[in-house]
């Protein structure tokens, strides 16, 4: 079996040439030890290609180049298929020149010939091909063209043949640079267009003084109200309707005549456990489908531009910014946005402080606790966690930055790309890959945390029985001697916190059983106003709710997932003290 | 002279590209040579970052950056 490479700057299209070439028919995972996604696919039994990040250089700087440099130094690839943009030769073929160093053959793809075309550019591809030892064959994705041609020559395979004599030994940037330019100015015409670009009328306005914040702000409105109230929310809200109103009574009824143990296993344990997996599944593909379109289109560029000064203070660049926003729905899209970052040190980061943004979840629990504690300052009092949590963000944004990401410091060079209409087929794929990623890495360890709770709070070592002899109840004594100095210590609220893990708003649904009875009215003889709103913070900061955890897990890995628990864990419990003390003393 | 002392729109040639050495190698990959046509075509509405336009690429880049890269004779 043949194995190549898929290589380019980003920006070209090579994501979408990967999907064209192979299908279905491909595998996502990582790199080893970074957070790169690596992608393998196949066009046919004997030809594999490994798309590898898209990068400008291979100077060993980023985690991309480091993955795409070892890849090729590795030998593993048989042929290189290097893609670039046929507008913009220039600055795509400088990479084109660093791979040549590997004396591998290389397939240049012209994609975006159309674009050229439309520029102004008479390309001379013969010329590129005896000139740079490769093989050329222009393309345009978008339009389809080209792509039959790619596809046989891939598959006959002769290129394999051409002469690979001249590989290139610059000494340094300017050398091939310079080399670059003299070349193109025989193999490419253009005829002079010194007309204003269409991005650049665009620029004008997207990016003007005072219309560059309207817009950025009504883009994410747009996109909030898109997945949280027009299409997301009610579609899963539809999904948990169909799951407990219209599935668990049928198999309760079509259980009636098995124990009470099993049909509770089914309904309450593997029923519940794949609810809690398909709810997200409607808010990840509404809300991915927006941000591709904002990321396919170049706006996502801009975006990053206009808020860099903001959040470079809390040690990010200004893309950062949507991931942390999206985190105010909910924390699982939250993360996996932070993917979308530049650098390795961002998207870290990111993924870290999000479940900080306090999210959806977390709104019944303040509701209720404020309007039996706070009446009439519950606005008040919900706004002050907000704040706390965007307040925290910030501090510990700056901490990590000055300590575990020190080393990791990037230049923020980012490329403002022209703008294009995002092509319907890319933001679907994108956003399946989003939804099918979810379901199957952190689908897995979601549903079986639920089953093992579901368990610890149906039984205790004699068998089936209710929370409050269950396995979960002694857990929920033995812990709760830890929230003595936070004002709420009880085993039936340490029992609370733990099902939080399941979703924050769970916190309400095991009180409820646990206390019985009006919540509202048995909540006011276990705490005072102080333990209740040390709680609140408790419940704003302690560990993130199990899909968040399967969801780092999938997107960072074992070690990222535990540090974000643990360190959530601690400064849950440290603020939350904090507010208590201090809460005394003004109440 | 650095980038950053050119008003929007205007042009200049590069002289040279100081700093860090990751900076400066993120430059040059992306074509910032010495000689090479720069023009400063916008910045963000706080004054920072800013954009550079080089070989037919916009690009933004935070002013600290910017002032590493020295320019000669405004076109």
């Amino acid at each position: 079996m043949k194995t190549a490479a898929l290589i380019g700057n980003p920006n070209v299209g090579k994501t979408s040439l990967f999907n064209t070439l192979t299908g279905s028919n491909q595998y996502v995972g990582n790199w080893a030890g970074v957070t790169v996604e690596k992608k393998e696919g196949f066009i046919n039994e004997d030809l594999k290609i490994v798309d590898l990040p898209g990068i400008y250089a291979m100077d060993t700087f980023s985690s991309e180049e480091k993955v795409a440099k070892e890849f090729l130094a590795s030998g593993e690839a048989d042929f290189i298929i290097n893609i670039v943009d046929a507008s913009n030769l220039e600055r795509n073929l400088y990479l084109t020149t660093q791979i040549k160093e590997y004396k591998t053959p290389i397939i240049l793809v012209l994609n975006m010939m159309d674009i050229a075309a439309a520029k102004g550019l008479e390309i001379d591809t013969d010329l590129l091909s005896e000139k740079l030892g490769v093989t050329v064959i222009p393309i345009s994705a978008s339009k389809g063209k080209g792509l039959d041609e790619l596809k046989s020559l891939l598959e006959r395979g002769n290129f394999l043949s051409v002469s690979n004599e001249n590989d290139f030994q610059f000494h340094n940037e300017k050398e091939a640079y310079d080399y670059i330019t003299r070349l193109l100015s025989t193999a490419v015409k253009k005829k002079d267009s010194s007309r204003q670009t269409r991005t650049e009328k665009i620029d004008k306005v997207v990016l003007n003084k005072f219309l560059a914040y309207p817009i950025f702000f009504l883009m994410l409105w747009l996109i909030f109200e898109f997945t949280f109230s027009w299409v997301g929310q009610p579609l899963a809200g539809y999904l948990s309707h169909l799951v407990d109103d219209v599935l668990v009574p049928a198999l309760s009824s079509l259980l009636s005549g098995s124990s009470p143990w099993f049909s509770s296993l089914i309904i309450d344990g593997i029923v519940g456990g794949v609810g809690a997996v398909i709810v997200f599944l409607p808010v990840i593909l509404t809300l991915f489908l927006g941000i591709s379109f904002l990321e396919d289109s170049g706006y996502m560029a801009r975006a990053a531009f206009i808020m860099d000064k903001a959040m470079r203070k809390m040690g990010l660049s200004g893309k950062a910014f949507i991931p942390l926003i999206v985190g105010f729905g909910c924390s699982v899209p939250g993360i996996m946005t932070a993917r979308t970052l530049e650098s390795e040190k961002d998207r870290k980061l990111t993924a870290l402080i999000v479940p900080l943004m306090s999210c959806n979840a977390r709104l019944p629990v303040y509701a209720l606790f404020a309007s039996v504690f706070f009446p009439g300052r519950e606005t008040t009092v919900v706004f002050s966690l907000y704040l706390l949590g965007i307040g925290l963000a910030f501090l510990l944004g700056m901490l990590f930055k000055r300590t575990i990401f020190r080393k990791d410091e990037e230049p923020f060079i980012i490329e403002l790309p022209e703008y294009k209409a995002p092509e319907l087929k890319n933001l679907m794929n994108h956003t399946w890959d989003k939804g099918k990623g979810f379901l199957k890495k952190a689908g897995t360890l979601i549903f079986s945390v639920s089953v093992v709770i579901w368990f610890l709070s149906n039984f205790n070592f004699s068998g089936m029985t209710d929370i409050n002899s269950s396995i979960l109840a002694s857990i929920g004594s033995f812990v709760s001697p830890v929230f003595i100095p936070l004002g709420f210590a009880s085993w039936q609220n340490a029992v609370s916190l733990i099902t939080g893990l399941m979703a924050k708003e769970v916190v309400l649904g095991t009180m409820g059983v646990i206390y019985g009875g009006s919540l509202a009215s048995s909540i006011q003889t276990h705490f005072t106003p102080a333990s209740a709103y040390a709680f609140l913070v408790f419940v704003l900061l302690y560990t993130p709710c199990i899909s968040v955890i399967a969801t780092m897990k999938k997107e960072f890995g074992v070690r990222m997932a535990a540090f974000s628990v643990t360190y959530q864990l601690v400064l849950a419990w440290v603020v939350s003290a904090i507010a208590y003390r201090i809460a005394m003393l003004i109440m | 002279m650095s980038i950053t002392d050119l008003k929007l729109g205007e042009k200049a040639y590069i002289h040279s590209i100081n700093g860090d050495n990751k900076l400066m190698k993120r430059l040059m990959a992306l074509g910032c040579t010495e000689g090479t046509e720069i023009c400063l075509k916008n910045c963000a509405p706080f004054g920072d970052p800013l954009v550079i336009n080089l070989r037919g690429c916009d690009f933004c880049i935070r002013k600290k950056d910017a002032k590493n890269i020295s320019i000669k004779d405004n076109l």
